[in-house]
């Protein structure tokens, strides 16, 4: 505990110190993504709802952001509104999706995020300037925002999104949860409500993942619907979950130091950063499928640090 | 596209496009009614499929349609080795690791075509392809006959291939009922790896007259999943017939779309039928 309260302070401390700036750039994305994978094993890997929608939320609650700015709504404001926005499309979308099992269910969500990107490229809710060939948005009224400001909101996001995971794992929701995953039928009939247990953790996952695009957008400065509702993101959440280790508490913050490391150090080969992630996947799966997570648990030392952390 | 006109010049041209809608998602159906396996990379293997075509045409001048004979051969063996080695292993792992697998095979074949080729957008352009032909007064281009041609030749050559042949008996055998098969003395593991082989042939088939039709790049592959995905939803996942049949109506409710709405929004309509049949009738169409 001491430990990770240390370094969450060093690594906020960090823009005052006069650390590179790519350095800054790179933990603020490993935070952002860090709390959207969180929110991504919540639901595939302890609620077994393989989503492919979650560029679906963090574009609605950036979009609202975006445009709440052109009608003077102040842009703390719109984050706020933004990410219950992205809850209640969740709201709207679970009577759908959820009648759908399994690999359906990944299926259908996959096509959400498609045809909102399709719906956003054709609507013009605000007049003004377009920014990008996606015939974006540019966030009005952040000029005097400094960006120490949304740093420390990335880290915010990124810690709070970590002990959130553990607090529901710890509660009532996260023990139905787990007996949903062991056996969904013997569970329901011992009396619990999987489809308001699965429907909580899919909104929870919305408004979290929402809020934290719209600290990416922050940072970006505008939005535009091509590169938000882009499966991109799905891939980034998937790929930083999976090897690290889905279903472990720390999976996605070792898989996302992973991805952001390879993204650092093949930056200028955007290419191979990809090419390398998806070798690491194949290889690790068949290693491991618990991720380097299942890996690291085999040995002892890796448990002693573990201790130390809680 | 645009459409001038009537709508029966979209619904023609939706109905030839099925036929190539259809040649995408037979393999994801045969895979799936096989393995039961969403194979997240198919849409990468038909545009690899599209570059080998491609590269063939470019280095030797050779015919894309010609060039198959060489594809066919190389596509077969690497379906086989993929299940055999990758595959096959992880469905002894548990049931989510192939899915994870072949995403991650999606991304290398992806980013592979990146460093190859370049992100630069490429056709497959011969002589005939840019002719067209005439049905009545209107007028369509030779490519889209083509693709319904194929479409239906490689439908009814799987489903005679299931239903008539040792090896494709086997295959729905081991599909229906894998432990009953063993006992028949079926080798699954092989027959998985001719299954999966066979889906990798028809996706480098595909490749090649979708490199016809439309121009692709590395990244096409995700939307020509999204398209065999829907096919696949609105047939019903395993069925040749189905699929191809999901195919045509696809085909026909996106230049219908087109011809509403306009060439923007064409995939929308789509995708709303997509959902649609999804939350109505999960297993398709024509599913069982």
């Amino acid at each position: 505990m001491v430990i990770a309260l240390c370094v969450t302070v060093a690594l906020a401390i960090m823009p005052l110190v006069g650390v590179p700036k790519s350095w800054i750039l790179y933990i603020f994305l490993f935070f952002i993504y860090l709390a959207m994978a969180n929110m991504w094993n919540l639901l595939a890997g302890y609620s077994g709802l393989v989503s492919l929608c979650q560029p679906a939320f963090l574009g609605l609650a950036g979009y609202a952001m975006t445009i709440g700015t052109w009608l003077d709504i102040p842009w703390w404001a719109g984050m706020i509104g933004g990410s219950l926005i992205a809850g209640l499309f969740a709201l709207l979308i679970s009577s759908a999706v959820f009648r759908l099992s399994g690999v359906y269910f990944a299926i259908g969500t996959l096509v959400v995020p498609e045809a909102l990107r399709m719906i956003f490229f054709l609507w013009r809710p605000v007049g003004g300037a377009m920014h990008g060939a996606g015939a974006g948005y540019m966030i009005k009224g952040i000029g005097d925002l400094s960006p120490h400001v949304v740093y420390w909101l990335s880290i915010f996001v990124g810690v709070g999104s970590l002990f959130l995971v553990k607090g529901i794992l710890r509660s009532k929701l996260g023990l139905g949860l787990s007996a949903i995953r062991d056996n969904e039928r013997a569970a329901s009939s011992s009396g619990i409500d999987v489809f308001r247990l699965k429907l909580y953790v899919f909104i929870i996952s919305a408004i979290i993942t929402g809020f934290a695009g719209t600290i990416y957008y922050l940072y970006q400065g505008y939005i535009e619907p091509t590169a938000t509702f882009n499966v991109r993101w799905t891939m980034t959440l998937l790929l930083a979950t999976v090897i690290g280790g889905i279903r472990t508490v720390e999976g996605p913050v070792v898989g996302t130091v992973v991805v952001v490391f390879l993204y650092f150090l093949l930056a200028r080969y955007a290419g191979y950063s990809l090419l390398i992630q998806g070798i690491i996947l194949v290889g690790i799966m068949l290693i491991s499928p618990q991720g380097i997570v299942g890996i690291l648990r085999r040995s002892k030392f890796y448990d002693s640090i573990v201790k130390r952390m809680k | 596209m645009i459409y001038g006109g009537d709508i029966i010049t979209p619904i023609l041209m939706g109905i030839m496009l099925g036929g190539l809608y259809a040649l995408i998602a037979l393999g994801l159906s045969l895979v799936f009614g096989v393995m039961r396996l969403i194979n997240l990379a198919h849409g990468d293997f038909v545009v690899m499929g599209s570059y080998i075509g491609y590269a063939l045409m470019r280095n030797f001048g050779i015919d894309p349609i010609l060039g198959l004979i060489i594809s066919i051969p190389v596509m077969f063996v690497l379906g086989f080795f993929i299940q055999k080695y990758l595959m096959g292993r992880a469905f002894a792992i548990a049931s989510e690791i192939p899915l994870i697998i072949a995403f991650g095979i999606s991304l290398i074949i992806q980013n592979a075509h990146q460093i190859i080729w370049t992100p630069l957008s490429r056709a497959l352009n011969t002589p005939y392809s840019h002719m067209s032909f005439h049905i009545g007064e209107r007028q369509f281009p030779v490519s889209y006959l083509l693709d319904f041609v194929a479409g239906i030749l490689i439908m009814l050559f799987l489903r005679w291939f299931l239903k008539r042949t040792y090896l494709g008996m086997a295959i729905t055998a081991a599909s229906q009922d894998k432990r009953v098969a063993q006992l028949m003395g079926i080798n699954t593991g092989r027959v998985y790896g001719y299954a999966f082989a066979i889906a990798m042939v028809s996706a480098a088939i595909a490749g090649v007259f979708l490199g016809m039709t439309f121009p692709f790049t590395p990244t096409s592959g995700i939307s020509f999943l999204t398209i065999a995905f829907g096919t696949v939803v609105i047939g019903g996942l395993g069925s040749m017939l189905g699929t191809f049949i999901g195919g045509i109506i696809l085909g026909v409710v996106q230049t219908i779309g087109g011809y509403l709405f306009g060439p923007a929004s064409q995939m929308l309509l789509v995708y709303i039928i997509v959902l649609v049949i999804l939350a109505i009738r999960p297993q398709g169409l024509f599913g069982k």
